[in-house]
């Protein structure tokens, strides 16, 4: 069991199907997946648009914006854990790095979820349903006070004096057309690798991996900023877009974990991932999952909890008031403390059936944290209370809305359309990184 | 003194010289001129993959008191050894979630409440009052303000116990270990891979242990005196 790492060694240990991608295995479940998602995108649409069961059309386009941002999460997820394992010269990986560049692919068409319909939204002018920047007549009827806030910061939006928000469309453009070329360029090179055997493909990787790391922190950090921050344009926080990056980090490894143990399950890469490697994915999902972001929301929390300045500290208001406040702590409980006393042991880590349950599990609260995120509006008279019992006794009947059926749809829409594409990529290319020079050490890996 | 030495008898004669003057100032209960107890017997091997097949021979044999030693991590060599996992990482979370409650307790004690606790007669000076003080207005119990410390002390408890933990449960620190005095054993930090059988173990019979380690084809066999 020393460590030979022949080429000729490790040829057994993968599949035809490693070698292929799955071909026709999976093209129900493709196509199921495909008309579900359209079929549930078009239903929301259609109930949100028309205002039925209830649904207010600013009330959907946020639920969009949820479910939406729960899939770009998985897909920079995977980007993330692509340029990490280049940048680090990783061994251990290899074997689950292809997963991961076709998670990151879905970041090659996933913009047209978004500029259609918000550029939509846009054109019949009523942006403002959901960032209340975008209609600077409605904001400064509404509160004046908010708005001398704003106005100050509104350059940040609209720049070039074409329309409102032109500077937020430039970037947002400029944020796919980054991730889109990432993603496209690992996937490709790595194929290129696989192909011909090339190892200058590698070594252009993992140069190319540094450039990367600097480009996706900084508009994962902005898009979270835009998209999410700027839904409560006066609240500000310098920590958002960390905590951003971290539901993105949750989200990327659970989906690696869930595809890898699918994969397996239809026969594919049966032989080369095995324990260690779920045990070492189950460490990220753990530390990125689970405490990094115990440890960034704590961090966001605690300085405007302590410094209980109102511009800032009505952001946490909105959240605690109503049906919020047992909602924020379902989120404690079940994005941190429930999964970190289950995962912390090493076993748990090392069962694959158990690992994916706690990978459903952190997808499942990482879209609950983006609902935490996007859903709650903060009232315009939050501000002139005294006192936090006054403002808590006020708001006491404020609802989550979380079961409402438009969030689900929504979510089966995106998710249902997100695995269509990443079956269809599953299904085309190898699904294993070949001739990479370290798949052999990758397939002998083994924990201490 | 003879720098290369092929026979046994001769190797466990120079070893116990050797010895000699390292265990004079060791205390085992007995006289500085007495004849030394044999510590026990090491096999000499030149690759890893030859180690782990001995190792499971040596499992299998059923021998309680032994090891392996390597220049470096040799991967599957637990398994091979049957060495069961530490209970350390139980230890550690513990340890961890005392010092959350230890720097919990400590807050709330000394910054919101004014309860004296009294030390006992003879200890004037470790008198201790809580001191309540109102901070920028927040409630005297008030848990954010707590966490950063509950945070540091668990790590803190948690890191001090990972490390002494380890030494204590590996008996280190150990300054003299009876193989240091085989020149042969030196190789262990170089190129070379070793098993130990102590003398203690119950199986081991100094002259069958010896004709059982022969015969898992190892270079060479060396008895070590303690």
């Amino acid at each position: 069991m020393s460590h030979s790492h022949s080429t000729s060694g490790h040829v057994q240990r993968l599949t035809p199907l490693d070698k292929t991608g799955l071909g026709d295995i999976g093209a129900s479940l493709q196509l199921g997946l495909g008309i579900l998602g359209a079929g549930c995108l078009a239903l929301g649409l259609l109930i949100g648009l028309n205002g039925w069961m209830g649904v207010s059309e600013d009330f959907f386009w946020r639920s969009y914006l949820v479910s939406f941002c729960f899939v770009l999460a998985i897909s920079l997820g995977g980007l993330f854990f692509v340029f990490v394992q280049h940048l680090t010269r990783a061994g251990w990986s290899v074997v689950v790095r292809r997963p991961a560049e076709l998670l990151a692919s879905n970041l090659r068409w996933i913009w047209a979820l978004w500029i259609i319909p918000f550029g939509w939204l846009w054109f019949r002018g009523k942006a403002g349903l959901l960032w209340p920047w975008a209609d600077p007549a409605t904001m400064k009827n509404n509160n004046i006070a908010e708005w001398h806030l704003i106005e100050k910061k509104i350059g940040y939006f609209s720049l070039f004096g074409l329309f409102d928000g032109d500077f937020f469309w430039a970037r947002a453009i400029a944020y796919f057309a980054i991730w889109a070329f990432l993603a496209h360029v690992f996937l490709n090179r790595s194929l290129r690798l696989g192909a011909t055997g090339d190892r200058n493909n590698i070594a252009f990787m993992q140069k190319f991996a540094a450039p990367a790391a600097i480009l996706f922190a900084l508009s994962v950090t902005f898009a979270s900023f835009d998209w999410i921050m700027s839904l409560s344009p006066a609240w500000f926080s310098t920590m958002f877009g960390v905590y951003f990056f971290c539901g993105c980090a949750t989200a990327g490894f659970a989906g690696l974990i869930l595809l890898c143990v699918r994969l397996q399950s239809v026969g594919a890469l049966t032989h080369a991932i095995t324990t260690e490697h779920y045990q070492d994915m189950g460490k990220l999902l753990f530390a990125f999952g689970m405490v990094f972001w115990a440890y960034i929301g704590f961090s966001q929390y605690m300085l405007i909890w302590y410094a209980n300045v109102p511009e800032e500290t009505t952001w946490f208001l909105a959240r605690q008031v109503g049906g919020w406040g047992p909602f924020s702590l379902v989120l404690l409980f079940g994005h941190f403390i429930i999964p970190f006393i289950g995962f912390i042991s090493r076993w748990p880590k090392r069962m694959p059936l158990v690992l994916s349950l706690g990978a459903i599990w952190m997808l499942a609260f990482a879209w609950l944290d983006l609902y935490w995120l996007i859903m709650p509006r903060i009232p315009h008279d939050l501000t002139q209370f005294e006192r936090f019992s006054e403002a808590f006794a006020e708001f006491s009947d404020t609802s989550t809305h979380f079961f409402t059926p438009i969030n689900f749809i929504l979510l089966a829409g995106m998710v249902g359309l997100f695995g269509f594409c990443t079956l269809r990529s599953c299904r085309a290319y190898p699904l294993v990184c070949e001739r990479d020079p370290r798949l052999g050490e990758s397939l002998h890996f083994e924990n201490m | 003194m003879p720098t290369t030495v092929t026979a046994e008898r001769t190797v466990t004669e120079m070893s116990s010289t050797i010895a000699h003057p390292n265990t004079a100032g060791h205390t085992h209960g007995e006289s500085a001129g007495a004849k030394s107890r044999p510590y026990g017997l090491i096999a000499e091997f030149d690759t890893p993959g030859a180690l782990m097949h001995a190792a499971e021979r040596v499992k299998s044999e059923g021998f309680r008191y032994w090891d392996a030693c390597t220049p470096f991590p040799v991967h599957g060599l637990d398994k091979a050894m049957g060495i069961k996992r530490t209970i350390l990482p139980v230890i550690v979370f513990f340890a961890g979630a005392g010092g959350t409650t230890a720097a919990f307790v400590l807050q709330a004690f000394t910054n919101s409440t004014n309860w004296s606790t009294h030390a006992p007669d003879w200890l004037p000076m470790l008198d201790v009052t809580g001191y309540p003080f109102l901070i920028s207005g927040k409630p005297l119990l008030s848990l954010p303000a707590f966490i950063p410390v509950m945070f540091e002390l668990t790590i803190l408890f948690a890191a001090l116990t990972t490390v002494f933990g380890m030494f204590l449960m590996n008996g280190l620190p150990q300054l003299y270990h009876p193989l240091f005095a085989s020149r042969r054993f030196a190789r262990v930090t170089n190129d070379r891979f070793f098993i130990v059988v102590e003398a203690r173990d119950p199986k081991f019979l100094r002259g069958k242990t010896e004709a059982f380690l022969k015969s898992l084809n190892p270079i060479a066999v060396e008895a070590i005196d303690e």
